[in-house]
């Protein structure tokens, strides 16, 4: 058995210390460590983006990264997304315009819109669809999510 | 008036779990002592299993069993064809059969134990070529043959037909392999409980269907098996009755006693199978001049790898459903469906019209340029209409094919673009269409396509609905939310569906054949409106007035002759429950559709209605590399009665977006049936930034036996996509790529015949 690691991080806003193997990724540390299942699993190959999560407020993906590098950094994963457990803006516009079927990428979905807005406050179409080329959805036709994001971007920044 | 009512966009009544990440999956879910299972595969397309060691791997620490096809019961299940096991026992027939399967403390123990199998195989030579499978001296799939299934279909007199042609085409079309891709690759969680039930939460379309294959696989009583539905991550026909992991996981609970999850990565599921029919088609068709078409003629040669499943009834899809889209009345078509040692193949969103849409497509617009006609003016002179009886005795309810083939052709600015000069830069850009027709509904799943509702109105007036129809992802839950709310004037979100369930809730066939708008639609109405009764028959009593006289709105019952007589629901439920000795208000109802099974030459009207498509679309070819790129697509949907507009635009765009994945970048590569991308860089699906805006219109035909007037909707949208992009491509440069998928490779070769035949 390899030995453990002791790490201290933050997760949605709260501190979280954990032994972890150092070979433990980071997407199956939130799901089956901490119980945080809204990260999907979708490829193990760090394409189709379903586990992405923020890291010090940049979109990563968990399934390419271990447990042990979040060692004092702070994670935002989709459960970190609501406000007082109701969905935010960008949830609401990704509930109203079509933005979600399945739901299965959707919280990857989320991570990479949260990052764009975070750093463009009212990203053009095609700003939107190149921020998007990491992450993968089978239902939508990609059409309804970027209207979404067009959607919160113009409730949470104005015309 | 409801803003959610029928007719009204609405967001998905998951959509807030969805949103919030905290809808449940399969592979979510977790039970105290939860064990883990990892399978290994067969290496070899063909081989004998000799002996399998698995004594290291028992050895390993933290491994609580391993099991191999000595193990598994010795029944045979399947759809029609009876020829797998739970795990493959002494012939491996495809690369990636499960032979065993670990269960361990973890995931990543049962992973190190699979290294510790030993298998020992003879190599078996392989039949991996479809177009030899029916050679005299060809391997051997199975004992009795490798010719799995055989149709053939002739009505009225073909070759006098074609005798009667001004015009007569033939071409060879062939359509490869599409991995559904659904985003979450197969979970299940399955357990027993000591009380002799195997319970299992998988992602399925089916609840019903899973159970029946469960018990048959496992070889015990259907009523011992418990299938419950999770939020499930996507379909597309991949989860019907024909992927393996989920019997596998039911089979590791029961004979570990244990609750056992297992949960296929990427690269597993993709090893799996089963993924959509390859076929080889070969059409002729007659036509006058002015454009009627006289004769079709259809020969197919489709392979389905090493088992059956589901691909007969995919192939019968192929050979004769396109049909019906036209007035035709000669018809002769032959289809042969045979084995090889691939992974098994089958339903797929579009259940064989995919292919067929293709290959006709294509065939039309090729043969409008021969007579000088407008592709679109084709279709339109030969379409189908409202009222019609199809050549396969399909009785054409409503069709909206003129309306859709008028949207598209505005949309797009066809007659425009179409008279614009030939390209001939490096860059050219180029249109094309395509139209389609799907089934709402099939009676030939066992002659029977009922869907069953149970309402129960619970004592402060809110609605729990009980259906085992699922929702996938397409949103059929909303669908009927909408219908019940608006059916017994109750606001949307007092309105609950219940996970399927076999143990709970009714007996139902689930998310195929784009039945459940149709069907789950129909009963739900019959049990809303008997719900609605039976409140008013005591809102009536309990105010002492007529029932006539009183309605439902917004949960409150009031008269509509008398404003003081009104009650809210909550009390009229309660006082249901209190008048009638306890009893509850739980409504019952089902619809069977008034279909028939089609009878041995497959004739028959087997759904209650029919959904029509179409799609125009242009493209930019680049010369130099080969690259299609599309700029615009356009497509129209006749879905009958669009019940929530924001779900059928959505599906719209999701399968003319699978379309284009299909067309020209998604391809599955075999090296001796050994499948080389199976992972999601190399098997690559279209993303946000490889597609252009999606641009969804709907035709709203309203069915006359469609729930509302409407039909189903999402499996016709894929139909047209292929030979739209083709017909497209065609325009712009002038070859025809009559083999998909449409890579560069194929473009520049094409270009570079075309150029060598042009010089000579």
């Amino acid at each position: 058995m390899m030995a453990k690691n002791r790490i201290s991080l933050e997760i949605n806003g709260e501190a979280v210390e954990a032994d972890v193997r150092p070979n433990r990724l980071l997407s199956d540390f939130l799901r089956d460590d901490l119980a945080l299942t809204g990260t999907k699993r979708g490829c193990e190959t760090g394409v189709c983006g379903a586990c992405s999560v923020l890291v010090d407020g940049d979109v990563v993906k968990s399934c390419l990264s271990l447990a042990i590098q979040m060692n004092g950094c702070s994670l935002t994963t989709v459960e970190g997304l609501a406000c007082d457990g109701a969905p935010s803006p960008l949830q609401k516009s990704f509930m109203e315009c079509g933005g979600l079927q399945c739901g299965y990428c959707t919280p990857g979905f989320l991570m990479a819109a949260s990052d764009l807005l975070a750093r463009t406050s009212r990203p053009d179409v095609a700003t939107i669809r190149k921020n998007l080329s990491g992450n993968l959805c089978r239902c939508t036709g990609y059409q309804g999510i970027v209207d979404a994001i067009l959607d919160a971007s113009e409730k949470m920044h104005g015309t | 008036m409801n803003a959610f009512a029928p007719g009204l966009p609405t967001p998905q009544v998951t959509s807030q779990e969805k949103a919030l990440g905290r809808a449940t999956y399969a592979g979510d879910l977790k039970i105290a002592g939860m064990l883990h299972a990892k399978l290994l595969r067969s290496p070899h397309a063909h081989a004998r299993i000799l002996n399998v060691d698995v004594s290291r791997a028992i050895a390993l620490p933290g491994v609580r069993a391993v099991f191999t096809g000595d193990d598994v019961p010795q029944r045979a299940w399947g759809v029609k064809h009876k020829q797998q096991h739970v795990l493959a026992r002494e012939v491996v027939r495809f690369v990636g059969e499960e032979i065993a399967a670990v269960v361990a403390i973890d995931e990543d123990t049962a992973e190190e134990a699979l290294d510790l199998i030993r298998v020992e195989y003879e190599p078996l030579p392989a039949l991996i070529d479809p177009s030899q499978a029916l050679e005299p001296n060809a391997v051997k799939v199975h004992p009795g043959g490798n010719l799995a299934d055989e149709i053939g279909i002739v009505r009225g007199d073909v070759d006098s037909a074609f005798a009667e042609a001004d015009i007569v085409h033939e071409e060879t079309y062939t359509t490869h392999s599409q991995y559904p891709g659904y985003m979450e690759p197969m979970a299940t969680l399955a357990t027993t409980d000591g009380s002799g039930k195997l319970t299992v939460w998988t992602a399925t379309q089916s609840v019903f269907l899973a159970r029946q294959r469960l018990a048959e696989a496992l070889d015990r009583p259907v009523s011992t098996v418990r299938v419950v539905q999770p939020t499930v991550g996507g379909g597309f026909g991949g989860k019907i009755i024909e992927e393996r992991s989920s019997v596998i996981a039911g089979f590791l609970a029961a004979a570990t006693d244990r609750p056992v999850r297992l949960c296929l990565s990427r690269i597993d599921d993709m090893l799996s199978g089963a993924f959509s029919v390859p076929m080889k088609i070969r059409l002729k068709m007659g036509m006058t001049r002015d454009g009627r078409i006289t004769a079709k003629d259809v020969s197919i040669r489709a392979d389905c790898g090493a088992y059956a499943g589901l691909a007969p009834e995919v192939m019968l899809v192929t050979a004769m459903r396109s049909d019906n889209m036209q007035r035709l009345e000669h018809t002769r078509s032959h289809a042969q469906l045979v084995y090889t040692h691939t992974m098994p193949r089958g339903a797929f969103r579009g259940f064989g019209g995919t292919q067929m849409a293709f290959a006709l497509n294509s065939h039309l617009t090729a043969m409008a340029d021969l007579a000088g006609i407008d592709p679109i003016e084709l279709h339109r002179q030969n379409a189908i209409r409202t009222g019609d009886l199809s050549i396969h005795g399909w009785k054409i309810g409503s069709c909206g094919l003129p309306e859709c083939l008028n949207q598209i052709e505005g949309a797009i600015g066809w007659t425009e673009k179409r008279s614009r000069p030939k390209q001939r830069g490096v860059l050219r850009r180029g249109i094309g269409m395509a139209a389609a027709m799907h089934v709402s509904g099939n009676r030939t799943m066992g002659n029977w396509d009922g869907s069953t509702i149970v309402l129960k109105v619970n004592e402060d007036g809110r609605v729990v609905v009980l259906t085992s129809e699922a929702d996938v992802g397409q949103g059929s839950n909303t669908m009927l939310s909408q219908i019940c709310a608006h059916e017994l004037g109750v606001p949307l979100s007092h309105v609950s569906v219940q996970t399927p369930d076999t143990d709970f809730t009714p007996y139902c066939l689930g998310s195929i054949a784009s039945r459940v708008t149709i069907n789950a639609g129909k009963a739900m109405i019959k049990a809303a409106r008997e719900a609605r009764e039976t409140i008013l028959a005591a809102a009536a009593e309990k105010l002492g007035c007529d029932a006539i006289d009183l309605t439902i709105e917004d949960g409150v019952v009031q008269s509509t002759s008398n404003a003081n007589h009104f009650a809210k629901l909550p009390d009229i439920c309660r006082y249901h429950i209190f008048r009638h000795g306890g009893e509850g208000i739980h409504i019952k109802a089902t619809h069977d559709p008034d279909t028939v099974m089609m009878d041995g030459d497959h004739y028959g009207n087997i759904a209650p209605a029919y959904s029509f498509a179409a799609q125009a679309v242009e493209v930019e070819v680049d010369t130099e590399t080969g690259q299609v790129r599309l700029i615009e697509s356009w497509l129209s949907d006749d879905c009958g009665k669009a019940i929530n507009p924001l779900a059928v635009h959505g599906q719209s765009n999701g399968a003319a977006v699978q379309a284009i994945g299909w067309t020209l970048c998604e391809e599955l590569q075999f090296e001796e049936g050994r499948l080389m991308n199976g992972n999601l860089a190399d098997y690559t699906m279209p993303t946000a930034d490889s597609v252009p805006e999606m641009h969804s219109s709907i035709v709203e035909s309203m069915d006359p036996n469609g729930p509302l007037g409407a039909k189903g909707a999402s499996e016709t949208a894929i139909l047209p996509g292929a030979p739209a992009i083709a017909n497209a491509v065609f325009d712009a440069i002038g070859v025809r790529i009559t083999d998909l998928p449409i890579t560069p490779e194929k473009i520049l070769a094409a270009i570079a015949a075309q150029k060598e035949k042009r010089d000579a």
